[in-house]
């Protein structure tokens, strides 16, 4: 349904991201992991519009999708959430959401999300006082609400404890059952990717290095060497 | 927006309550300070509904108010007054004279008609850009009124409008701005408008279109302007460019930013403060005896006090005084 064919960005002399090529189908959960600075979030960036690609092709349900601008790729499915939180600090917690409910169709699945998300008594609150967890929550439910073929996390764990981000972890699964929507989730957390993502990609240094289902990724050897040879030294040096 | 309806209808009761009490113990002074009160009303409602929404200062709002002025003025004003005051007039505009009702509409349709066409650059442009590009939009077309003086007479009265306005006309006009104010806010475009303001990527990454948003939203405040000066020309009868350029900007301004631009309820409690706190003001400006105390005149009070307000207001609550509230919000619980 998505696909990225040879796309790449450049900033001035410094590559960002480079002959990038992969597919993501319908309700397709996959993961996306890299060291800092490999290129994760420019990629979002590059699919979501925000920025414009400087090589290759986006493709949406076989439509070239590389002139469309970010408010319109949002529109026509392609739904993301912040490595830094952007929600509306003005608004309620029901106005961040229907922000993005007025692009989208009255999905049912929103009203259910609201009460997975734990954002149902919430509603009424100001975005502005809500907790960082409820934030992170809300700001995934605002992408739902865009009704979108894919949705793109950009480290949606991030700074949640471990029981916050199981039961996050949850409530993604459940989105995947309950609708097409294909998830694009990238994350540190390698406990929480492996574990909720069924085909993972792994970015180094701009270049897509390795994909394949968790147990292909923890054994390839240039993602060892690249990304989790670095975590297992943590993991072993904290233990 | 049930919640919006019941702040409308409690604003609603205040600004009939003062028209009320004006018509029936206020001398022919009063009833000129008030109505000059609703007409400025209408400017900061105007001026709420795009710079509270969007969040950019919008410096160009006089303008609009003297083009809807001066666009329903030439229209409605006898040709046989036109034939003395404006004898050069160009196009056959001293030739013909219409009905109010159609004057104003065509003065509205002629203000939107611009408004959007200035809208398309202004919306396209950075906060402080078109904060700029809005100035410039102020002084060119005080330009116009002033050195066409074939068609608008400059600092010259543009007299012999008729005066079919009266302060009831100016309070139902009031309450309805307040409700198109209010219900634009709480509408689809106002909320995305607001979240634009809040952060325009998240915004963008939700599928807000915020050029338009902000085009809507420039285009209704124009409107709003407008009939603002067909309202303050039907009253007055006379007009001249003066009016519509900086005082009455900085004036308009302070009432916005002292009540707080982000809610119609700070606009209207910010133009009722200033309108009727001046007038104390510029009381003791002229050097009154209080309690047998002879004051010494203080001209160009009432200016510092409004600078001010602004000064104040921006150092120690920068959100004014209604901040994010709106009326109901202060009754109601949430």
């Amino acid at each position: 349904m998505l696909t990225l064919t040879g796309i790449g960005k450049s900033f001035g002399g410094v590559v960002a991201v480079h002959n990038v090529s992969l597919t993501i189908s319908a309700g397709e959960v996959c993961g996306l992991i890299g060291p800092n600075g490999a290129g994760k979030s420019t990629l979002v960036n590059l699919i979501s519009g925000v920025m414009s690609c400087s090589e290759g092709q986006i493709t949406l349900a076989n439509q070239s999708i590389n002139r469309v601008n970010a408010h319109n790729r949002a529109r026509i499915g392609i739904a993301r959430t912040f490595q830094n939180l952007r929600v509306f600090p003005s608004l309620s917690v029901a106005q961040n959401i229907d922000v993005a409910r007025y692009r989208g169709t009255q999905d049912p699945i929103v009203d259910a999300a609201i009460e997975v998300f734990d954002l149902k008594d919430k509603l009424s609150t100001p975005a502005s006082v809500l907790s960082y967890g409820h934030l992170r929550r809300l700001e995934i439910v605002r992408a739902l609400a865009l009704t979108p073929k894919v949705l793109m996390l950009d480290e949606p764990a991030a700074g949640m404890n471990e029981h916050e981000t199981q039961t996050l972890g949850q409530s993604l699964e459940w989105v995947s059952s309950e609708s097409d929507c294909a998830l694009l989730v990238i994350d540190h957390d390698l406990k929480f990717i492996m574990s909720l993502c069924k085909r993972i990609f792994v970015l180094n240094m701009g270049e897509l290095i390795a994909e394949g289902t968790p147990k292909e990724i923890t054994r390839n050897q240039m993602v060892v060497d690249a990304y989790l040879g670095e975590e297992h030294e943590k993991a072993a040096s904290t233990a | 927006m049930t919640r919006g309806l019941y702040g409308v209808a409690l604003i609603s009761i205040v600004l009939i309550a003062i028209g009320v009490a004006t018509t029936y113990f206020g001398s022919r002074y009063h009833l000129r300070l008030v109505y000059g009160a609703y007409v400025n009303l209408l400017v900061v409602l105007g001026l709420q509904v795009f710079m509270g929404n969007a969040r950019i200062t919008n410096l160009s709002h006089s303008a609009f108010m003297g083009i809807g002025a001066y666009v329903a003025a030439i229209c409605v004003t006898p040709e046989t007054v036109k034939a003395i005051s404006l004898p050069q007039a160009p196009w056959g505009l001293n030739a013909f004279s219409l009905d109010p009702i159609s004057s104003a509409l065509i003065a509205i349709a002629i203000t939107a008609i611009i408004a959007a066409l200035i809208g398309l650059i202004i919306v396209r442009l950075t906060a402080i850009g078109a904060t700029i590009v809005s100035l410039a939009v102020l002084v060119i077309v005080h330009s116009v009124f002033l050195f066409r003086t074939d068609i608008f007479k400059g600092n010259q009265a543009f007299f012999g409008i008729p005066q079919v306005f009266s302060l009831t006309s100016i309070v139902i006009l009031s309450v309805a701005v307040v409700f198109i104010a209010r219900m634009f806010r709480e509408s689809k475009w106002g909320v995305q408008l607001r979240a634009s303001a809040d952060d325009e990527l998240g915004a963008q990454a939700s599928g807000v279109n915020i050029h338009q948003v902000r085009l809507i939203a420039w285009i209704l405040s124009g409107i709003l302007l407008s009939i603002a000066g067909i309202a303050y020309a039907f009253y007055l009868g006379t007009i001249s460019a003066r009016p519509f350029y900086f005082n009455h900007v900085f004036l308009t301004l302070a009432m916005l930013i002292l009540g707080g631009m982000r809610t119609v309820t700070g606009a209207v409690l910010g133009t009722l403060i200033i309108s009727f706190g001046l007038e104390s003001v510029r009381w003791i400006e002229t050097g009154p005896v209080v309690l047998g105390i002879d004051l010494p005149e203080v001209l160009g009070l009432s200016g510092v006090v409004l600078g001010a307000v602004i000064v104040l207001t921006m150092a120690f609550r920068p959100e004014g005084i209604m901040g994010d509230r709106e009326v109901e919000d202060l009754l109601l619980k949430p």
